[in-house]
């Protein structure tokens, strides 16, 4: 689906840092967390640092208090794509954010104290904040975010799924721009259904796959003559249950796009590392030197940002598939427009 | 470009029945499904009742593979299959006609169920077989069920938008026929019980120990439900391509967001009166057109007051002309799915002029007494129905159905 999106706004939350910086060159550092069924064992995750002053001041906004950390990720990572945006604007713009396991560290919480305690001990504060919903619905408050907001559920290919909900908004006159994220938040309870799922095998190899956290966002708008980056074409809902299918499906995506399309890897540390490489094989392809972790819809947006940086550099279009961990198969193209032609 | 959206197939599973039409003909017997509940252990909470529905039959999986199922697939399988069906998309086989559907959808505990059984475990230290319910639990999963069972694929959605979803999935389905961006969408939600769920709303205070009374002065909470409601929603032009009559239009849609308060609406219903109209203008429709509406009506003390104040605002002098009721009295509240299946009720009014009676009424609410559906009550000609809902997080939508004619 051709989309002719312009990117005029851009912000992220990461394990290496705040803001654009930290997602392009930051570093993360590694935080050891043990198994909840095997304390004894211990796997690296790249986790964001809450104490961080860009984010310690959301903590302070009288509705956020009770908040999950996916909460702070989303709204100083909005409130960068934002970033020059008047009030006025503010209420013409809709908000779409992508989430895989959503509030996960809360709902772990509320659910670990009816198991431990029984259910008399649930907590009436903390339930609320384990829907899908409460961040975007804080998000949307604390920085009055007026127009349409919606929260989606899915694996990394979700991120897609916004882009297509925030095109079809703009294109019904909605809103004026849309805000679409992506955002996750690390719990141990994960590590476990990563282990179980053996995607953290092989703990000191380059390719490990290492959990992480944090969120990302872009501002889009229907392109008009002064706008550079566009994200141009979207292309989804190519499912599969195993590696076979995952292949086939990857093989459907990708042929919907010019095959001539430089593109950006992102499986490399995936359990569909072998898929990418199988299908990328004869492509050039770009990437970005440092690892983030994973953190599904958060990556997704992270590495979309990641593709338009790389725009600057490569002077061509860059397609970006998006490798969906349960799912499905999903690709985006992103291009600068007013290239010469020659 | 906008073009005209039409509602050629529907299907449900809820707890009064497998079907759309078992379900019809208990809700308009007036008949409820409020019973003990007995899917998980409830010892430690003040509630001990919901609404559950029977799991229908799916004789064509084998047994392995029915095993993998979550509770919500099992409850989103046939309601989808029902509504490809009437909408003669499915080969005699019962698979999907079209390899590619768009599909859009709510929930808001997907596979949950799952979820739990893998944290229980994992607390438990136990070490060994826990890939099979973490690896079922997010609701892309029941999706991917859904794709599987019924043999399409293509591109979904899966909104999680809280108690409003149902309403903005089917709201967006219609949004993506209208633009162009799909001839023909599968939508709807799906919702199963679970013990995190229950807990919560249980722990809120918000479920009651009572009869659960909507729009009434003793209203004391609501009463937790499942299910899953589907549609096919089309463009006129593609359904007479297969020679399919049109079962109705899918005509206004509107949503917003409700700042006041994460769990409580605005007092006077501001936005959702502003969510009300954006629908009634996009149907091309003024509220004393409106014949009936299907209401959220959680029987809380706060939702109702706000929502039951904002029907005031909204309808104005022409609120005589409309019935109301909350079915959540009859099958629950069914929370990512009730969007969908309040949405089939409400179309259901439409077409047959049946009316769903609000239950449980003592002391109805003094500004939709009125209005509210009495039980038996004579079936009217309706010509547009409503159906509202709003969630957590303040998300707040409406749907409106109206006759081919108009």
């Amino acid at each position: 689906m051709k989309t002719d999106l312009a990117i005029i706004g851009q912000g992220a939350v990461t394990p290496a840092g705040v803001g654009l910086d930290a997602l392009l060159r930051g570093s993360p550092t590694e935080t050891m967390v043990p198994l909840v069924s095997r304390p004894d064992q211990q796997w690296p995750v790249f986790k964001v640092n809450l104490k961080d002053p860009s984010l310690e001041r959301w903590q302070k906004e009288p509705r956020l208090r009770r908040a999950s950390p996916i909460t702070y990720f989303l709204v100083e990572a909005a409130e960068q794509a934002l970033a020059g945006l008047d009030a006025s604007a503010r209420a013409q713009t809709g908000l779409v954010v992508a989430f895989s396991t959503g509030c996960l560290a809360y709902s772990r919480r509320f659910f670990e104290s009816i198991v431990t305690q029984g259910q008399k001990s649930a907590s009436p504060a903390l339930f609320p904040e384990t829907v899908f919903n409460s961040p975007v619905s804080h998000v949307a408050a604390t920085l009055r975010l007026e127009g349409a907001a919606y929260a989606l559920a899915g694996d990394e290919t979700a991120w897609i799924a916004a882009l297509r909900t925030a095109w079809l908004w703009l294109e019904q006159g909605r809103c004026k721009q849309v805000l679409v994220m992506g955002a996750e938040e690390f719990d141990s309870a994960s590590l476990d259904a990563y282990q179980n799922a053996g995607w953290l095998r092989n703990r000191e190899a380059a390719d490990r796959f290492i959990p992480a956290e944090g969120a990302a966002g872009i501002l889009v708008r229907k392109a008009g003559p002064e706008d550079s980056t566009v994200l141009s074409q979207i292309a989804d809902g190519f499912i599969f249950r195993s590696k076979p299918q995952a292949l086939a499906a990857g093989q459907r995506c990708l042929s919907e796009f010019d095959p001539k399309t430089a593109c950006y890897l992102s499986a490399q540390h995936h359990w569909l590392k072998d898929i990418e490489q199988i299908l990328l094989r004869d492509r050039q392809t770009k990437e970005s030197a440092i690892y983030l972790g994973e953190a599904s819809t958060a990556s997704a947006a992270w590495n979309t940002l990641r593709a338009c940086s790389l725009l600057d550099s490569e002077n061509a279009p860059i397609l970006f598939p998006v490798w969906g961990s349960t799912h499905q198969i999903g690709a985006l193209a992103l291009e600068r427009t007013g290239w010469s032609s020659n | 470009m906008k073009r005209k959206v039409v509602v050629t197939g529907m299907g449900a599973v809820t707890p009064l029945g497998e079907n759309v039409s078992e379900t019809w003909k208990a809700l308009i017997a007036g008949k409820d499904a409020e019973a003990p509940l007995e899917l998980f252990e409830t010892k430690g909470c003040r509630c001990h009742r919901a609404a559950t529905a029977a799991l229908p039959a799916l004789p064509d999986l084998r047994p392995k593979e029915l095993q993998r199922l979550s509770r919500a697939s099992r409850l989103a399988i046939p309601a989808v299959r029902e509504a490809l069906a009437m909408a003669r998309l499915l080969d005699s086989s019962g698979r999907s006609l079209v390899p590619i559907l768009p599909f859009s959808v709510s929930t808001t505990a997907g596979g949950m169920g799952f979820g739990e059984e893998f944290l229980r475990d994992i607390l438990a230290h136990k070490r060994s077989r826990l890939l099979g319910p973490v690896a079922r639990y997010l609701s892309e999963q029941q999706v991917l069920d859904v794709q599987i069972a019924l043999g399409f694929e293509g591109p979904s959605l899966i909104v999680a938008n809280a108690c409003a979803s149902g309403a903005n999935a089917i709201g967006h389905a219609a949004e993506m026929v209208a633009s162009g961006m799909a001839d023909c969408v599968l939508t709807g939600g799906f919702e199963a019980l679970t013990e995190l769920v229950y807990v919560g709303f249980d722990c809120l205070q918000a479920t009651t120990t009572e009869r659960c009374r909507p729009f009434d002065l003793k209203r004391s909470g609501l009463l937790l439900g499942e299910g899953a409601a589907f549609f096919v929603v089309e463009t006129p032009e593609n359904a007479e391509r297969r020679g399919v009559q049109p079962i109705c239009r899918l005509s206004g849609y509107g949503h917003r967001t409700d700042f006041f308060h994460l769990t409580q609406p605005q007092p006077q219903g501001q936005v959702l009166v502003d969510v009300m109209r954006e629908a009634a203008n996009s149907a091309g429709v003024s509220p004393g057109d409106i014949g009936y509406v299907n209401a959220h009506g959680t029987a809380t003390p706060v939702n109702d007051g706000a929502e039951a104040q904002s029907y005031w605002t909204f309808f104005e002098s022409s609120l005589d002309q409309t019935r109301i009721s909350s079915t959540k009295a009859a099958i629950g509240h069914t929370l990512g799915a009730a969007g969908s299946v309040e949405a089939l009720f409400a179309l259901q009014a439409l077409i047959t002029g049946e009316l769903p009676p609000q239950l449980n009424l003592q002391s109805p609410i003094p500004e939709v007494a009125p209005v509210l559906v009495a039980e038996k009550e004579a079936p009217r000609a309706l010509r547009h129905a409503m159906s509202v809902n709003l969630g957590f997080g303040g998300s707040n939508a409406a749907l409106i159905f109206s006759r081919n004619e108009n």
